[in-house]
């Protein structure tokens, strides 16, 4: 079963989930709400087929729960207990978002993405660029483990413990290559009729389904009760 | 490129935007590599107006080059403030991040993007968009910290983060991210000088 979403229901998702890692968690109940908010795009991932990023989400997402609830207070002292807070304080903190973000981003095409913001009236500069910086990301990754190979391959691996050179070793040529690929990028773009006088068409219609509205009234109640049980109780 | 000035060429084109996402999304992973280092001690948090701004001027140096018209910066800053957001940094910042993108634009126009001085400047200025990652220690500095204890940081950890960062050093830290913006564009410069413009990218 493959299971369509709207872009704007993905969207939704993430505003909910971004504003609610940002009111931390204060008790047992809250925490319970803010896991049950982490699972829902853990569930989709797996809806999705993606098993393996879905399963290593789950994975770190739990361990740092189980460290920052088991060792971690505000008497820990020491490096290790900072590297371990640093560690679990990352993940706990921003999972939620991190993850529903990945989501997102590997469940929307472009082109969808492009015709929700169309209809929500969001100016088309905005959206081509935050279309090619979701795009983009998975891009950045692949190029520079491309360039670690390289550098591996020529026998450099840190630069030498120079600061400086470790960061033009690896910054310089990810530029290079992101420039190439933003030059074809447009190219592309251009060919397939973007930034044209008229108004752009959708082959795939936009439809708020069930399902859509099911994840609505969820991702609202979370914060509603996020809300109300830390400022108002 | 052209350099026509009547309105229709004004106008932003796709490649800008592309231009705009792929560079917002360089220097984001920049402050996201750097932000990493600062959960080891929170001395790094406030040196993030040292390190970010001398690391992204390279990659913002390079934007500078391609930046022709109005809008560009301003837009890059309005990014910044949504990936800010949905990273869960919150949204206190994005009133700064904006308007010091849309002052670092003004300023870089008014060399008609090409005065090398106007550049630096405008750098510097848009550098600023680093201390929006300071606004919930200090708006909300007392529940902020609270939240940082329940969220299981340490007590030590949030003494020195409240003693580094304070409505207090706010002042020092916008005005070292100021001169450092500055710093690292006459650095990327010369960097991308050296890289870009004799391999002809640019």
């Amino acid at each position: 079963m493959r299971l369509k979403l709207d872009p704007r229901t993905k969207l939704y998702m993430i505003l909910v989930v971004s504003a609610v890692v940002l009111m931390s968690a204060t008790t047992t109940f809250l925490w319970t709400v803010r896991i049950i908010m982490t699972l829902i795009p853990v569930i989709l991932l797996v809806i999705e087929k993606r098993y393996s990023s879905a399963l290593w989400f789950a994975f770190l997402y739990t361990v740092a729960l189980i460290v920052t609830f088991m060792f971690l207070s505000e008497e820990s002292t020491g490096i290790f207990k900072a590297l371990l807070t640093g560690y679990s304080g990352i993940v706990v903190q921003f999972m939620p978002a991190l993850i529903t973000a990945w989501y997102v981003v590997r469940t929307t095409k472009i082109g969808e993405f492009m015709s929700a913001m169309q209809k929500m009236h969001v100016p088309d500069g905005i959206t081509i660029s935050l279309a090619v910086v979701m795009r983009f990301f998975p891009t950045i990754r692949e190029e520079y483990s491309a360039i670690s190979d390289a550098m591996k391959m020529r026998g450099i691996s840190l630069g030498g413990g120079n600061a400086v050179k470790m960061v033009e070793y690896r910054m310089i040529p990810l530029l290079f290559s992101c420039v190439n690929i933003g030059d074809e990028l447009s190219a592309a773009a251009i060919t397939r009729g973007l930034g044209g006088e008229v108004k752009r068409t959708s082959v795939g219609e936009l439809r708020l389904r069930a399902a859509d509205w099911l994840l609505i009234t969820a991702f609202t109640a979370v914060a509603v009760l996020f809300v109300i049980f830390k400022y108002i109780l | 490129m052209s350099t026509d000035t009547n309105d229709k060429t004004n106008r932003l084109k796709p490649k800008d935007f592309i231009t705009v996402g792929i560079f917002t999304a360089i220097l984001f992973v920049v402050e996201f590599a750097c932000g990493m280092l600062g959960y080891i001690h929170p001395f790094i948090v406030a040196s993030y107006v040292v390190m970010i701004p001398l690391v992204g001027a390279v990659p913002m140096m390079l934007f500078y080059t391609k930046v022709e018209k109005f809008g560009m910066i301003t837009i890059m800053s309005v990014l910044l403030a949504i990936i800010m957001f949905v990273t869960g940094m919150g949204f206190l910042g994005a009133p700064l991040i904006i308007l010091s993108g849309v002052i670092a634009d003004l300023i870089a126009k008014s060399g008609k993007y090409k005065s090398f001085k106007k550049t630096v400047i405008s750098n510097g200025i848009f550098s600023l968009w680093i201390c929006a990652n300071y606004f919930p220690v200090i708006v909300s500095a007392d529940s902020y910290r609270k939240d940082l204890l329940d969220g299981g940081y340490s007590a030590e950890y949030c003494n020195n983060l409240f003693m580094a960062i304070n409505y207090k050093t706010i002042g020092v830290l916008l005005i070292l991210c100021f001169v450092f913006g500055c710093i690292g564009a006459v650095i990327g410069k010369a960097i991308v000088r050296k890289h870009f413009e004799k391999a002809g990218i640019v």
